[in-house]
Order: structure tokens, then C-alpha cells, then sequence
């Protein structure tokens, strides 16, 4: 059984976007209660963990979407996913 | 003005029935006192939709909640679509069973529980026969199974002198972090009663010494958005703000006290979306029916009570000529209605220069 390389969002985490004229959101997990911003990129992001996109899939949709992307937004995106998973709100599936 | 997408959080009113009858309901006999319940079915395909639109947390009050025989359906419901619960309850119904019902959906915040003497005696003066007793084992359920309490204590002519045994009991004997306090309003029953339950100024300003001296006895564990103890704090500050010439805080002088209907939305007993439970004779739809997210946005009543803080006090002959006038918020706007007639009106029993005039003084005043 191995990981797959596609971060997948915790399907328990609610995203709420609080106004629809700007793409700030917050990332809810109603068993703890904890409440974590997000800003629009990492929203951006966090639409696109859907189990179907490589975090390559990834930057490339953010390189496509957004003017001036850094150089090191490959590693920024490596962090910010890894920090989802060490709080819970991400993953990846297994494939047996 | 700039509105969510949708309701961050709800108040639903699970039921209209309640095993008790206290003096002081402000559902009984108010328009959310309605005949029918919604069956569980119905609470549960709107809780889907409110997932849907990302709500966070539901309250559930009624009548008593614990009464509903499928309140754990009901709250099943809430969990599997991402929400977070609490609970308004007399505490009477809450069994050893239901409270590890509670703990085991891991989504439980707080049950809120009405507590107002420290014994049987002041507390079922106004709530009944054997009810304090069925409370207090209702919140050792709570505790033996780690969810979190709450307690209310509702300030009436019976428990002011019973407050000091009331915060001995409910923070020492219980102990419990904190309890908040309020007072007996002008809705729903109270309305019958108020010569027997309601505070005069003098009451007030009594209650006010008790709580203030209690508050320095048990640094911040006594709370209170509304009742003698958010009066002698809020205008207490309105004296002190105006006697060194400070200038008001932003949007005093308006209808500003109120911004709950820029966050939530409130659900009658027989599904009716209201603004508030507080303000039930306001009807802006029913569920599963209309689209909540549609009413929230655009329902010109909605609107209405979003733009009360735009309404200026010197609008009123209630507050004319009144020199607290520019540090004023207003009110509760369902007690203004209850009061009024009126809800865009400032409420007559949260007015300083009223309770002043009849008499009443705050606890900073005193020798």
C-alpha cells in the first residue's frame, strides 16, 4: 500500500468564504472547533486538492492564474500543504 | 452595507414544547409560541442546506430541546453536515444517557443552562416544583461526561439576595469556570408577571452592588452581555466617558446595539426564518421552501434591521434632551418592539437616564 503524490483536502474541513467580492476564506474543522485564515492563494490551492492534482499540477494552475509568481512558490506550496497535513485538514489517499 | 454570503451561525427553535412553565418564558405566549413541531425530517434536509451555504455552528433552544425524544437524530444531522451545537436547556431532561450522546459527537460547544438560586427555594419560585434539583443533576450529567456547561442566571425580584450563594455554589460547590447573568425582560410571559418578576430601579442598582462586588471576588468568571451587570459596566463607562470629555465610540447616538442579523438568522419552532428568536413576529420565510442564502442576502426586512445603526437617537422624544444621548446604543431592538410597538426605536428598559431618574444608582457611586 503506498501514498499516492496527490494531497487530498480533509472532506470534514469546511471552507467558508465569508464575502463574495474577495477570495479570503477561513478553513473550519468542527471536531476541534479551530478556525484558520486563508488567503486567496491558499484558497486557490486548497480548491485543487482534490486527489487529482500533483503538487507539480498545482504550481503550474498558480503560475497559470497569477502574475509574478515567485521562483520559490514550489516550496511555498510544499509548506503550506505540509501544514495542512500536520493539522489534520489534509492528506493524501493510500492506493493498495 | 457589505453582507456575508450567508449566516455564519443559526438559532433554531428545535421545539415548542417545555416540561416547565417558568414566570419569566419569553417564548410562551409570544409569536414563536406556535402549535406544531417540525418533524425531525424537516430539521435534518435544512441542516443539509445549511451546510451547503457553510454554516458553522447551530443553537438549539425552544421550549427545552432535551424534551424532543429525537433530539439525537436531530443533532446527527448537524454533524454530518459539518456543524458545530450548542444547546439552551433548562437542564432538567439531561440524562446520564444523553450527555454521553453529547460528548460522543465531539461537536457539542456548550449546554447553556438556566440556574437562578443557589437552592431549591429561590430557584423553583419561578420555574417549579422539584426543578432545581432535576437541574443540577442534569449538569453533573454534563460534567461527568466532560461537555462543556454554561449556566445562565436570569436576575429577578426573587434571587437578588441569593447572588453572593449563587456564585458560592455555581463557582465553588459545582465548579464551574463561570456563569453569566441577565435579568427578566419584557416578552413572552414576563409580560403577565412583570409587577412580581421584573426589577425596579431600586432592585437594579442592588443587584448592581451584589454583582459588582462579586465580580472582584471572582475576577472573570462572572459575565453578562445584558441585565444589572452589563448596565452598571456599559453605563458606567457612559458617565466616566462623559464626565472627563471623551468623545463616544463609533456610531453612538444610533441604533447601534444590535448586529446579530449581519451574522446569523434565527428558525421558529414550525420552521418559519426569522432575524432573531428574540424578534419572532418577523416572518421572512419558511425552510426547505425558500432559499435561505437568497433571503439572508435580499430580504428587505434584513436590510431594514442592518441599516438600524444608521437611525440617530435624537430621532426619538424618548431621548430628548437626554445628556447621555451621544455615548448611547440603544437597546435590544425585540425589547424595544415588545415595549413600542417599534423595533427601529431605542429600548425604554435599557435607558440610563430612566433608571437614574427613578431612582437608581450605579455601584461606582456607592460609599
Amino acid at each position: 500500500m503506498t501514498d499516492t503524490d496527490k494531497p487530498l483536502a480533509n472532506p470534514l474541513i469546511v471552507l467558508r468564504k465569508d464575502f463574495e467580492d474577495d477570495d479570503w476564506a477561513i478553513l473550519f474543522d468542527p471536531d476541534k472547533g479551530n478556525a484558520f485564515g486563508l488567503n486567496p492563494v491558499s484558497v486557490f490551492i486548497w480548491q485543487r486538492l482534490d486527489g487529482q492534482h500533483s503538487l507539480g499540477d498545482i504550481l503550474k494552475e498558480v503560475q497559470a492564474s497569477y502574475h509574478g509568481v515567485p521562483q520559490e512558490a514550489e516550496v511555498h506550496i510544499e509548506e503550506f500543504i505540509d501544514q495542512l497535513m500536520k493539522k489534520g485538514l489534509a492528506g493524501y489517499e493510500f492506493q493498495v | 452595507m457589505r453582507v456575508m454570503q450567508s449566516p455564519s451561525s443559526m438559532e433554531v427553535s428545535i421545539t415548542g414544547k417545555c416540561n416547565l412553565r417558568c414566570l419569566y418564558c419569553f417564548h410562551f405566549t409570544s409569536p414563536l409560541d406556535v402549535p406544531q413541531d417540525l418533524p425531525a425530517e424537516e430539521w435534518l434536509t435544512f441542516f443539509e442546506e445549511l451546510g451547503r451555504l457553510a454554516v458553522l455552528k447551530v443553537t438549539m433552544e425552544g421550549g427545552e430541546p432535551f424534551i424532543r425524544p429525537d433530539l439525537p437524530e436531530i443533532i446527527e444531522g448537524l454533524v454530518k453536515n459539518r456543524m458545530r451545537f450548542s444547546i439552551l436547556s433548562n437542564g432538567t431532561l439531561i440524562t446520564d444517557e444523553l450527555a454521553a450522546f453529547l460528548a460522543g459527537t465531539r461537536r457539542c460547544d456548550s449546554v447553556q443552562v438556566s440556574i437562578d438560586g443557589s437552592n431549591p427555594e429561590t430557584h423553583d419560585a419561578c420555574r417549579g416544583q422539584g426543578n432545581f434539583l432535576r437541574a443540577v443533576a442534569g449538569i453533573e450529567n454534563l460534567k461527568r461526561h466532560g461537555v462543556g456547561v454554561s449556566i445562565r442566571v436570569t436576575i429577578n425580584r426573587h434571587n437578588i439576595e441569593d447572588l453572593p450563594e449563587v456564585a458560592r455554589f455555581l463557582l465553588e460547590d459545582i465548579g464551574l469556570p463561570g456563569f453569566s447573568t441577565n435579568a427578566a425582560e419584557y416578552m413572552g410571559v414576563c409580560r403577565s408577571h412583570t409587577d412580581n418578576i421584573q426589577l425596579t430601579a431600586a432592585d437594579r442598582s442592588r443587584a448592581m452592588a451584589l454583582l459588582w462586588e462579586l465580580k472582584e471576588k471572582y475576577p472573570k468568571r462572572i459575565s453578562a452581555n445584558a441585565g444589572p451587570l452589563a448596565e452598571a459596566r456599559d453605563w458606567g463607562k457612559i458617565i466616566q466617558d462623559r464626565e472627563a470629555g471623551r468623545e463616544p465610540a463609533t456610531g453612538r447616538g444610533h441604533l447601534v446595539s444590535c448586529g446579530g442579523t449581519k451574522t446569523k438568522l434565527g428558525v421558529r419552532c414550525d420552521g418559519v426564518i426569522v432575524p432573531c428568536i428574540l424578534m419572532p413576529h418577523i416572518e421572512l420565510g419558511r425552510i426547505n421552501r425558500d432559499d435561505l442564502g437568497a433571503i439572508w442576502r435580499q430580504h428587505p426586512e434584513l436590510q431594514r434591521l442592518r441599516e438600524r445603526h444608521l437611525v440617530p437617537l435624537r430621532d426619538f422624544d424618548f431621548c430628548r434632551d437626554c445628556d447621555y444621548l451621544p455615548y448611547c446604543a440603544g437597546g435590544c431592538p425585540a425589547v424595544a418592539y415588545t415595549r413600542t410597538g417599534q423595533d427601529s426605536h431605542p429600548n425604554p428598559d435599557n435607558c440610563l437616564r430612566r433608571f437614574l431618574d427613578e431612582g437608581g444608582h450605579l455601584p461606582h457611586d456607592n460609599p
